[in-house]
């Protein structure tokens, strides 16, 4: 019975918890910037006082668009940033090889929109281990305006979107703005998880950390900072070799004494036909990356999935009507929890999709084990060795498992000989 | 060059999307030119009685539907991607025996042909619709029980009437269409949203009608690619 009281009694800690990020995400969610001032609304509209917004005329905006292969609703996610409510802004689109089926998508945009500042820059840069900072690099180099806007190529925005992050530089402590990500679409199993993961753990944790901790906690889906602040910095070049570029440019900034702004305004990752190896790839990743960032602080999340720990009592101790039904507590009040935060992000998502909620949290618990065995990361085709705060490393050729991967192609190639032998015979004969 | 896929399948027989969410994805990754392609099953045999009782076809009855809903389709796509949708059916002739099955697209369709037809009645009026006929996987390919061999083992019979032959169909390459040099083409032989990444066809020719019909007729300017992401 003490195993049961010790998992009831951390499975509640999540519970809270949870409870917490819902309650972060619905403040972050209510304000807004009104006039000159931080504002929360709700049935008692107030003033956050301390923040305090100058006018200042409107800053013209480079968006930098690093593209690699296809993402899903590639076309509209990228058109969306043509049709932005804001009279001065440049797209760069950002490729390391023409032959990218993106490519083609980006030159597609540039006919669509003839009267948008639109440029597609092709080159291949090998300046660091992260291939997105290498995408970056000559765009950002192309870019002529002082704000930068580092936005990636699987979200939508709508045409407010620049007006509103746009606000936040009016205060000169602002050093970058970052926003809230809610997933939306999902036609596959895989898609709709990762959709339930971004609408409940990821929004949840960003606002949680946002609010009740003050840490910076910058997503790099959306990223808008001043050209002088980010190389004083270092640039991209401080960058180029960690995977978690986005969080070490905000904790830089962080530290540099500016502001970190987490703005309200949610941007769009449309996910909609993601295969499962796609899923786990991405949270192994990012499940490495927050290891080797937050070191112990990772146990946290672990902490922070009832659902995964209120089954632990059944699997360690017993079948029996308590552990059951506490479970069945528990998974119901993260279907209700994670429903609730769907509706106010306006996920849009189908309320039955959140029954699958429970199976999607054990699958990231088992997950979260992963890290802790390994440190190799495969990313946009690219394998490398995680190291600390994310710095990247490249894979070395001999390892073990490629060792035993040689051996088994040694084999493999002798039954390739045998089908290639079979099938020229099949088609002289035809 | 145009990026191209003339077979296309969607929940109008046995594909896993549908149309309008089909064409989304070619729409999407900046696609030229495709046909939507459904199935219009023999209901000759039991086979074909079974496919037509679950829908996995279009039928004489449902298919000037299907067409309003692939021309609808096709101007959103146009207004919206600049891709040109062109209608067609998959004829599907299926047998117990490969040897005997046969599946031909007829790309620009106007008027409904019953896939029960006689080979030569399917062509001729294929012909007289000035529809593109084009021989699907033609040869043995990776899923043995799929082969449809009727066309390639009596190719000099019918190869006069046929337009081009897949050369590669998703993930199988059928070197004896070179060998014999017919005219080719390479299609996904979409089904559910992953096929997207599969053999392709490259057309240097003007995005429309007339002049892809002609491209492939003639098969000049036409390549293949393995479209991968």
């Amino acid at each position: 019975m003490e195993i049961f009281y010790v998992f009831a009694g951390i499975t509640i800690l999540g519970l809270i918890a949870y409870g917490l990020q819902i309650w972060a995400v619905r403040a972050t969610l209510k304000e807004q910037v009104i006039g000159n001032r931080l504002w929360v609304i709700g049935k008692k509209n107030y003033c956050l006082s301390p923040i305090t917004y100058r006018p200042s005329p409107v800053f013209p905006i480079s968006i930098l668009k690093p593209l690699k292969g296809l993402d899903d609703n590639l076309f509209d996610n990228l058109a969306s940033f043509c049709t932005q409510d804001y009279p001065e802004y440049e797209i760069i689109f950002s490729l390391q090889d023409y032959n990218d089926p993106a490519y083609k998508v980006a030159r597609k945009i540039k006919d669509k929109y003839p009267e948008k500042n639109i440029s597609i820059i092709v080159k291949k840069c090998e300046d660091g281990l992260n291939p997105k900072v290498n995408n970056l690099i000559p765009a950002y180099k192309a870019s002529q305006y002082d704000y930068v806007l580092i936005s990636d190529s699987n979200v939508m925005a709508d045409k407010d979107y620049l007006k509103e992050i746009v606000k936040h530089m009016k205060d000169p402590n602002v050093g970058i703005v970052s926003n809230v990500i809610k997933g939306v679409g999902g036609s596959t199993i895989s898609s709709i998880f990762e959709n339930l993961h971004l609408n409940s753990f990821v929004i949840g944790g960003v606002c949680f950390l946002n609010k009740f901790l003050k840490m910076p906690c910058v997503i790099g889906k959306s990223m808008l900072l001043k050209k002088s602040d980010l190389e004083a910095i270092g640039g991209f070049t401080a960058v180029k070799d960690v995977l978690a570029e986005d969080y070490v440019i905000g904790e830089r900034i962080h530290k540099m004494g500016k502001k970190v702004v987490l703005s309200n305004h949610a941007i769009s990752n449309v996910n909609e036909y993601w295969g499962v190896s796609k899923f786990l790839n991405r949270h192994t990743r990012w499940g490495k990356l927050r290891w080797r960032i937050g070191g112990i602080k990772y146990i946290s999340e672990l902490i922070g999935n009832p659902v995964l720990i209120s089954l632990i009592p059944i699997l360690l101790w017993e079948i029996s009507r308590t552990t059951v039904s506490f479970a069945l507590f528990v998974f119901i009040s993260k279907i209700i929890g994670d429903l609730y935060l769907g509706k106010i992000t306006h996920s849009n998502s189908n309320p039955m999709v959140y029954l699958l909620s429970p199976v999607k949290d054990i699958i990231i618990g088992l997950i979260w084990f992963v890290p802790i065995l390994s440190s190799t990361v495969v990313w946009r085709g690219n394998r490398y060795i995680i190291g600390k705060d994310s710095m990247l490393s490249p894979y070395p050729e001999t390892r073990g498992p490629q060792k035993v991967a040689r051996l088994f192609g040694v084999v493999v190639g002798m039954w390739s000989w045998r089908y290639r032998i079979v099938n020229a015979i099949k088609t002289r004969i035809a | 060059m145009l990026l191209c896929d003339f077979h296309i399948h969607t929940k109008y027989s046995d594909g896993s999307v549908e149309l309008r969410k089909t064409i989304d994805i070619f729409g999407q990754a900046g696609f030229d030119a495709i046909a939507i392609t459904d199935h219009v099953v023999n209901g000759d045999n039991s086979i074909g009685k079974l496919a037509h009782r679950l829908k996995l076809s279009v039928t004489a009855k449902n298919f000037d539907e299907y067409m309003s809903n692939v021309q609808y389709e096709a101007e959103r796509a146009w207004n919206k991607y600049e891709m040109l949708v062109i209608p067609g059916v998959e004829i599907t002739k299926n047998y117990i025996a490969p040897e005997k099955s046969a599946h031909i697209l007829i790309i620009d369709i106007k008027d409904f042909i019953p896939a029960c037809a006689e080979y030569e009645k399917i062509f001729l009026e294929a012909k007289k619709q000035n529809a593109l006929i084009v021989a699907c996987h033609p040869h043995n390919m990776s899923d043995v029980s799929m082969d449809t061999l009727f066309l390639w083992n009596n190719r000099e019979k019918y190869a006069r009437y046929i337009d081009a032959w897949e050369i590669a169909n998703r993930d199988d390459v059928f070197n004896i269409v070179s060998l014999k040099k017919y005219p080719y083409i390479a299609n996904s032989d979409f089904h559910k949203a992953r096929h997207l990444y599969s053999w392709k066809t490259l057309l240097n020719c003007e995005k429309n009608i007339d002049s892809i019909k002609k491209c492939i007729r003639y098969n000049k300017g036409v390549a293949i690619t393995l479209f991968r992401n």
